[in-house]
């Protein structure tokens, strides 16, 4: 009994977080694919790509972020999609820590492209740790347990 | 209990190599298609961020700036927020936060001539508030606005007059 109760219990975080992180990632998409000029300037601004892959990026990165949220939320490809979620996070988080130590001051383009919002980034670097979390929270649940379950299923039937 | 599950791996880079394909292609296709588009490679050093659309470059250097200060001879204005502005700007600056510029320019602009020069800074390299500012204000009538690149942080180290506080 009480087993089921903590089995729903992982089967609602699980699901919970794959569509949590799934409307992230296509929140975060909106607003960069109707203004690519302005997030080029963003990822400009970060000063960490080299110039030539600044709109590149600008132009395939929203997207990808549109495709891993919509695989997320509807639940196919998730191997897949939790694996480039975690990397785009980790990418960003990174980013973000990167440009706070060498005191960058940056507007962080993370959902919007327009400039001047708060440039708190400690504020940033809280709320993508979360995303991180829920990420690798995925992860684990996507690779590790689903190893632990085939383990356990080739034991039983040899 | 071997760690990497090599079948999921193998599902794993056979689903990343489709998403990628179906990016590149999205990717390609919609920005040929949409109007505003733009260069798949761009020349970012060669864009000057201190230029106006008419060719004419904004920037003033730092000694220029720290001498038409000296003489009392240019009104600063800072682009920052307010909160950024408290914690510290150039001496006798005025705030103007690009961000509220429509609605508060007439107030903060009050008793400056036309005629005058304006010196508008922020701070970072890449900051583009005080060249947004710049050019508003040339648009509203001012003739001799300049900016100064990356102005709070130079006047700093340079040991410049500042202050803080609110206005």
């Amino acid at each position: 009994m009480k087993e089921g109760v903590w089995q729903k219990i992982q089967s609602y975080m699980y699901h919970g977080a794959r569509i949590i992180l799934g409307l992230v990632f296509i929140y975060a998409s909106y607003d960069k694919i109707l203004h690519p000029a302005a997030f080029a300037k963003v990822i400009y601004n970060y000063q960490i790509l080299p110039d030539e892959l600044v709109n590149l990026t600008a132009i395939f990165l929203p997207l990808l972020e549109l495709t891993i949220g919509f695989l997320l939320i509807i639940g196919i490809w998730l191997p897949g999609s939790v694996f480039i979620g975690n990397l785009l996070l980790i990418i960003f988080f990174s980013a973000i820590i990167y440009n706070k130590a060498r005191g960058l001051d940056i507007s962080c383009g993370c959902f919007s492209t327009s400039e001047g919002e708060a440039t708190d980034s400690t504020f940033y670097l809280l709320r993508d740790f979360s995303f991180v979390v829920i990420a690798v929270y995925l992860f684990i649940k996507v690779f590790i347990s689903s190893l632990a379950v085939n383990n356990r299923s080739s034991r039983i039937s040899p | 209990m071997t760690f990497i599950n090599r079948q999921l791996w193998v599902k794993t880079i056979k689903q990343v190599f489709f998403i990628a394909l179906i990016v590149l292609v999205a990717g390609f296709s919609s920005n040929k298609l949409r109007s505003d588009k733009i260069p798949l490679v761009e020349d970012w050093s060669a864009k000057s961020n201190f230029v106006t659309p008419s060719g004419e470059n904004l920037e003033i250097s730092l000694s220029e700036a720290e001498n038409l200060f000296n003489k009392g001879l240019a009104t600063f204005v800072d682009a920052r927020s307010v909160t950024e502005y408290n914690e510290g700007y150039i001496k006798g600056a005025k705030s103007l936060p690009y961000k509220e510029v429509d609605w508060r320019f007439i107030e903060v602009m009050e008793g400056v001539s036309e005629e005058s020069a304006v010196i508008t800074y922020c701070d970072g390299e890449t900051c583009e508030l005080s060249m947004e500012l710049a050019v508003f204000l040339r648009n509203t009538g001012y003739k001799n606005v300049r900016v100064l690149s990356n102005g709070w942080t130079v006047w700093r180290q340079k040991g410049l007059p500042v202050e803080a506080g609110p206005q």
